[in-house]
């Protein structure tokens, strides 16, 4: 990972940040569940790790990035709330605050903001997420893009 | 991140040390890139990260292997410096306190090797994360509630070891451990408590050692390296009754400390109470600029405004009873008594019962989110934060003298005020939340001369933190400061005793082995 690529994004973040100044409504809460009392949101219900050699290629992108990421990145986490909000400063549709649903995610780019950390989100480590792991969610989070 | 090494060793005895490390836990697990080096660095660093910098990573899978690393990192002087999983936001993360340490990362340490629903614990490595136990409780429907920090992103154990606080009746974390592993810095291994017998099945059980008892000789600590403990769990309690009050003004923290702490202290009251002051309701609406547009810290009329526009009180107080139905509207009926004496409005009132759902972000119900980091995006850019975290008896005397003096302080230095209390029995733990964005050099500056202050002139007054952040760890071990700083003296004599390479987590808490006190000036703020 290169310090060009970790201005280049910090660049594209802070010109589309600044590009609409309006204030943001607050986060959804979680959908009500039976008797009105909020159900737990999806990134407090994580899907296990998948078992199996951390380091081998071919991981389940999906459930890595479930279990890896998705204390913050599944709805309701916190970097679901910041991305809504942002995605809406951008008049983008707020479903776009949900990494799954983006269709501009590149591997490249996902593995850098993964690594090198990106506004509030702390780099990763190869503990937090092995190379394997990430080439993985990378693919998964493209769909199919390379 | 460039390299930095570890001091008096060259490259190739660097090298060395790292192949060695790599012969025990495979090459992948051995981290020493630029990048690896950049993602163990301190995210939140006031400053510039390579004031703590790490030169490498290595993590272990098991305690055969952390054993193996210890004595290779004596054989090879190359200092290690643990971390669970690393995510000490706002203290560090997973940076070093001595520069040239290897991090020791046992993230992938990460089993629950036993939940006990009916002694209600549970025995978990380090890498096990508050989210992970959630998960794994609600997989085997055990009737157990955890405690958690704000953060639940970090680990159980490391939380626990750090002195993190929770806001359940289990919220002093370390005081839920009970029988601990323990990797020695000559690389023996000890078993603290009744599991220094082999096979005694009350090791997670009572919390003492025959004869002196250690275990949290081994938090906030560089004696040991813990590789699995007991951790004590709440029984899911029948029902739980949430009573919430705004509080209208800053002053009236008097009268509610004098109000809650007594009934703390008679066991009326359980839990941790948690009073934050307004702008913790404010932080998750939106960014600082949606409402205060200036650069100087927001005036008190504005506050003011802002407080009326929101319906909000200075302070929030929300008490949570848990227990059986009928116990817990009597301690109500007690509870809501004491306040009606200075406060005419009644509380909101919420139940949660058996088979109820439980409200996600409610953190005195044990469930985990990180979504209260929210507020690293309060001043916007690379948002940070570090806490000024005072301890002072739980009166209203200390508590306004303390309020008073942090708040004039942070306001001599433009910065926005943001306190909370916790009220855990007998003391008060005032977190006073300083943002800033990490870009802007003028801002961090002026945290670091706000942070010097702040301690300074809190120990003046007689009171001390119970945790910081690494650059102020020597600051703050100096203001613990009698009979000749007595309390350092006798941890350097001990650490001395059982590392004498002074190999674990140098300069950690402001506790420096023989072999790296020349160290000390590094990286001090």
């Amino acid at each position: 990972m290169t310090r060009a690529v970790r201005f280049g994004a910090l660049a594209l973040f802070a010109a589309a940040t600044a590009a609409v100044a309006v204030s943001a409504a607050p986060p959804a809460g979680p959908p009500a569940g039976p008797g009105g009392v909020p159900e737990l949101p999806p990134y407090q219900v994580r899907a296990q790790m998948p078992a199996g050699d951390r380091l081998a290629t071919g991981r389940d992108g999906k459930a890595v990035f479930e279990h890896v990421c998705g204390y913050c990145h599944l709805a309701g986490g916190m970097a679901s709330n910041l991305l809504t909000k942002q995605m809406m400063m951008m008049h983008r549709p707020p479903s776009d605050g949900l990494l799954s649903n983006r269709t501009d995610l590149f591997p490249a780019y996902v593995k850098a903001v993964v690594r090198n950390g990106k506004g509030a989100m702390p780099a990763q480590t190869r503990v937090d997420i092995t190379d394997a792991e990430l080439n993985s969610v990378a693919a998964y989070l493209a769909k199919g893009k390379k | 991140m460039k390299l930095t090494l570890p001091p008096r060793i060259s490259p190739q005895q660097f090298d060395s040390a790292l192949q060695s490390f790599a012969s025990v836990v495979g090459k992948d697990w051995v981290m020493s890139s630029d990048a690896d080096r950049d993602a163990y660095s301190d995210v939140y660093a006031p400053g510039s990260t390579d004031q703590w910098p790490a030169a490498a990573a290595v993590a272990p899978a098991n305690v055969d292997e952390v054993r193996a690393i210890v004595r290779l990192a004596n054989e090879h002087k190359t200092p290690l410096w643990p971390v669970a999983r690393g995510k000490n936001l706002g203290y560090g993360a997973a940076a070093p306190r001595m520069a040239g340490s290897v991090v020791l990362d046992l993230g992938r340490m990460n089993k629950i090797l036993e939940l006990d629903p009916k002694l209600a614990y549970t025995v978990v490595e380090p890498g096990v994360g508050f989210f992970d136990l959630h998960d794994e409780i609600a997989r085997q429907n055990a009737a157990l509630w955890m405690s958690v920090p704000g953060n639940g992103w970090g680990s159980v154990l490391g939380n626990a070891l750090e002195h993190g606080i929770g806001y359940t009746p289990y919220g002093l974390h370390a005081r839920n451990l009970c029988g601990l592993e323990v990797v020695l810095p000559e690389g023996d291994l000890l078993r603290t408590g009744m599991g220094a017998m082999a096979n005694n099945p009350a090791w997670h059980l009572f919390p003492m050692n025959y004869g002196p008892t250690w275990d949290l000789a081994f938090s906030q600590s560089n004696l040991g390296i813990v590789t699995k403990a007991g951790v004590w769990l709440q029984p899911a309690p029948e029902t739980s009754l949430s009573l919430t009050w705004d509080i209208p003004n800053e002053e009236d923290i008097a009268w509610v400390i004098d109000t809650v702490a007594p009934l703390k202290i008679a066991g009326l009251i359980d839990q941790n109470v948690f009073i934050p002051s307004w702008l913790g309701k404010i932080v998750v609406l939106g960014q600082r600029k949606d409402f205060w547009d200036k650069p100087s810290a927001m005036p008190e009329w504005r506050v003011k405004e802002l407080l009326k526009e929101h319906k909000l009180g200075y302070w929030r107080v929300e008490i949570r009873l848990y227990g059986d139905e009928a116990v817990n509207k009597a301690k109500a009926e007690v509870i809501k008594s004491a306040f009606k004496r200075h406060l005419d409005a009644a509380p909101f009132e919420s139940w949660w019962r058996q088979g109820d759902p439980k409200p996600p972000m409610d953190l005195a119900m044990g469930t985990p989110t990180a979504v209260p980091l929210q507020m690293s995006d309060w001043v916007g850019g690379r948002g940070a934060h570090m806490g000024f975290s005072p301890v002072v008896p739980a009166t209203s005397e200390h508590v306004m003298g303390q309020l008073k003096r942090s708040r004039k302080i942070i306001g001599d230095h433009d910065v926005d005020f943001y306190a909370s209390f916790t009220i855990g029995g007998r003391f008060a733990n005032n977190v006073n939340m300083l943002m800033y964005d990490r870009d802007n050099a003028t801002q961090v500056d002026n945290i670091k001369h706000l942070f010097n202050a702040l301690i300074d002139d809190t120990a003046k007054a007689g009171y001390g933190e119970y945790r910081t952040h690494l650059g102020w760890m020597d600051r703050v071990m100096d203001t613990f400061n009698y009979n000749d700083n007595a309390l350092r003296r006798f941890d350097e004599r001990i650490k001395d005793a059982l590392d004498p390479n002074g190999i674990i987590a140098p300069g950690k808490q402001g506790v420096w082995p023989a072999a790296y006190r020349g160290q000390k000036k590094e990286g001090a703020q």
